[in-house]
């Protein structure tokens, strides 16, 4: 009788031991999630005043004063748009004359391949 | 009440055996016939009843909550939370921001707790000497519990503040409306007051939509809002915006303003008058010269308005394309004499007439068609009623209120009725897509939605008719100017006289063009207004749409076309070539 005595309050005492890590470990967790939740909400707070930033360096008035005042750029003109059917072929690589090797690389440093020239657009009449 | 209840389900027996004494104390002190014992014991299990409930209610509540123990820390409202509270953010339609919220500290004090308001005030001055010395002292020297010392301060302060340590001042962390691209999409998305209400434009409209009622349950209190798209495009505006900007300046108008409006779908991918306001510097928004006139403006468009009587003209089936108008001699109605600007003096057909804007043509078309029917053509177009769109800025447009043969004669060319210009956009914007109007929308829309929007209003055959009209304008008549070469564009000018002390002045025009963005398939219907525009050296001493608006809306086209990407093409036949074969289809 007193055995079963002593094994009821034993498994008191470690049943509250045990509910009493549970705890103290759930208030660690909740601690921890209330500390990620403030991170998140600061980094997005961060996030938002960077986007704005962004968007406000990236402003076109911005964008185009700094391009008028360091760059040669011009606006775009109808004309210098084409379509992918107008594209010239690629140029045929010529074979090097294995017998004149100078009159060779004479001719590549000449030649379109290497420059990557491109032929003459097909006339066209832009009424 | 119970107990009685229980006594009478059943009735008391008689105790069996009892002395007389006893039985009578017992009838004085409880009545006759009762049980003591049979009582005592529903007492008894009524105690039980009510400890059992209590108990339940314990563990249910216990229950609950171990389930929500999420809330744990998590929820916890502060006193350094936000009170003005959050929107959503407002993208264009690549998502680039147009609007959104950034926390900044808020300082405050509570004038109770304050010892000595004078030192604190002169402490507070030196960090931000912005602050009025005597409202600052008045303020903290107050027995109120809180007042505001200063909104929206920068964190630098905030560090400063902090390290002075008064006693009885504090932060709080507001959300504050941003428009990272200021001015350029003013009157778009409208702007908010200092607690994130929303005051116009978009911004309004949100509020419209349950924010306010979030804002006031006080669920609104962080950013995690869906963001509101709008069909607008952030480099398309800035386009316009910076042409009509230049152009102003170079004819000295009073205002200018400009609308790209996609006519399969409805929405304003563009929309700026000039001038305008930055919505983070709210006040500059109430002057009243800054107003949006397109939508809150009331204009006589002028000879855009021919446009309409042409197709009405069309439409009726009492016209077609060879119909001849004689335009010899102008017309006279009591003291009106109704002439032409580019006078031809001969007979002209349907064409001639568009082209050469001819009013005693179309005057001759409205009255063909008569007031009833050029009344009911117009409702049809929107052009008669208030146009409801996502901004809460409109107006009633102004229609005559007896409209006699004299008033059909004048609006036939765009003189007499004044309407809202975006309203007169979408108007020849149903005319170029076919025949459907479809109401205009700031935010993004399908075209499938759209159609399902969309009313019929003009055949088909007649909305072809109208392209090729519009572009044989822009190949040889009042708008050449705008014919960018490649883009296929068509346009129709308009110079309305404006109304001064009740006489049209002739001096003060009102010059805008509608252009739309390819002529056989059209995609973008774009308008250019000019108020006031004066002759350049470069005008040759005009003033006219031809002369101002026209090269405007030519020069906004070359830029946004290629963002809008419409495909130049060099390949397509003059139009009289394609009005033929369009009207050959018909017949």
């Amino acid at each position: 009788m007193r055995f079963l005595h002593l094994i009821v309050v034993a498994a008191l005492v470690s049943a509250a031991a045990y509910v009493y890590k549970i705890k103290f470990d759930s208030t660690l967790q909740a601690e921890r999630v209330a500390k990620l939740r403030a991170d998140l909400q600061r980094e997005r707070d961060a996030t938002a005043s960077l986007r704005a930033e962004w968007s406000q360096l990236d402003n076109p008035t911005r964008i185009q004063g700094l391009v008028q005042r360091h760059l040669a750029l011009k606006p775009i003109v109808t004309t210098q748009f084409d379509g992918f059917d107008q594209l010239p072929e690629r140029p045929i690589p010529t074979v090097p004359d294995v017998n004149d090797p100078i009159g060779a690389m004479i001719e590549l440093s000449t030649s379109d391949a290497l420059t990557g020239g491109i032929t003459a657009p097909a006339s066209r009449s832009p009424r | 009440m119970t107990v009685a209840a229980l006594d009478d389900v059943r009735p008391a027996r008689p105790p069996p055996a009892a002395p007389w004494h006893r039985r009578l104390v017992q009838a004085a002190l409880y009545g006759d016939n009762v049980d003591r014992d049979r009582k005592a014991r529903a007492r008894l299990g009524l105690a039980l009843l009510g400890f059992a409930l209590i108990y339940c209610v314990i563990a249910a509540k216990l229950a609950m909550f171990a389930i929500s123990a999420d809330g744990h820390g998590s929820r916890r409202a502060g006193p350094g939370d936000a009170v003005a509270t959050a929107r959503p953010d407002i993208l264009d339609r690549n998502g680039e921001i147009l609007a959104t919220d950034v926390k900044r500290p808020s300082l405050f004090a509570e004038p109770r707790r304050i010892i000595d308001p004078d030192e604190a005030s002169e402490l507070l001055t030196a960090v931000m000497p912005d602050l009025d010395t005597n409202e600052l002292r008045a303020r903290l020297g107050g027995k109120r519990g809180f007042a505001w010392l200063k909104r929206e301060i920068t964190p630098q302060q905030q560090a400063e503040v902090h390290r002075l340590g008064i006693p009885g001042v504090g932060f709080l962390t507001e959300n504050k409306r941003v428009y990272p691209n200021g001015p350029e999409v003013s009157h778009l998305i409208g702007y908010v007051n200092v607690d994130n209400q929303g005051v116009a434009g978009i911004e309004n409209w949100l509020d419209g939509q349950g924010l306010a009622d979030l804002h006031r349950a006080g669920f609104a209190s962080d950013r995690q809002q869906e963001p509101v798209t709008l069909a607008a495009d952030l480099r398309v505006q800035h386009a316009l915006r910076d042409e009509l900007i230049a152009a102003r300046e170079k004819y000295k108008a009073k205002a200018a303003a400009g609308l790209v409006y996609a006519v399969r779908t409805g929405e304003v991918v563009a929309m700026a008058s000039e001038p305008d306001y930055d919505p983070n510097n709210p006040r500059e928004a109430l002057d009243k010269d800054r107003v949006n006139r397109l939508t809150y403006g009331l204009f006589e468009m002028g000879s855009t308005f021919k446009a309409f009587t042409v197709a009405m003209a069309l439409d009726s089936g009492r016209f077609n394309l060879n119909s001849t108008f004689d335009a010899r001699s102008p017309l006279h109605y009591g003291r009106f004499t109704i002439n032409d600007y580019h006078a031809q003096r001969r007979v002209l057909n349907m064409a001639e007439v568009f082209t050469y804007s001819s009013n005693i043509g179309a005057a001759l078309m409205a009255r063909a068609i008569g007031i009833e029917g050029h009344k009911a053509f117009l409702r049809k177009m929107g052009q008669l009623d208030r146009l409801k769109t996502e901004l809460p800025e409109s107006r009633e447009p102004m229609v005559p209120k007896h409209w006699a043969e004299v008033n059909t004669v004048t609006i036939s060319y765009g003189h007499g009725l004044s309407v809202a210009p975006l309203q007169a956009v979408m108007g020849v914007g149903a005319l170029m897509n076919g025949g459907l109007l479809i109401p205009p929308t700031f935010l993004r829309r399908s075209e499938a939605e759209a159609r399902k929007l969309g009313t019929r209003v003009i055949k088909p055959e007649t909305s072809a008719i109208m392209r090729y009209l519009m572009r044989l304008n822009a190949e040889k008549g009042t708008a050449t100017k705008a014919d960018v070469p490649g883009y296929y564009v068509g346009a129709k000018t308009g110079t309305a006289e404006k109304v001064l002390n009740g006489h049209y002045v002739r001096t003060k025009l009102l010059t805008d063009v509608m252009a739309v963005l390819p002529a056989d398939d059209p995609r973008y219907v774009i308008l250019i207004m000019l108020d006031e525009p004066h002759a350049t050296a470069e005008t040759h001493g005009f003033a006219t749409s031809g002369w101002n608006a026209v090269p405007v809306a030519a020069k906004v086209i070359s830029r946004i076309a290629p963002l809008l990407g419409v495909e130049p093409r060099f390949d397509l036949p003059p139009a009289d070539r394609l009005i033929l074969a369009s009207a050959r289809q018909t017949r």
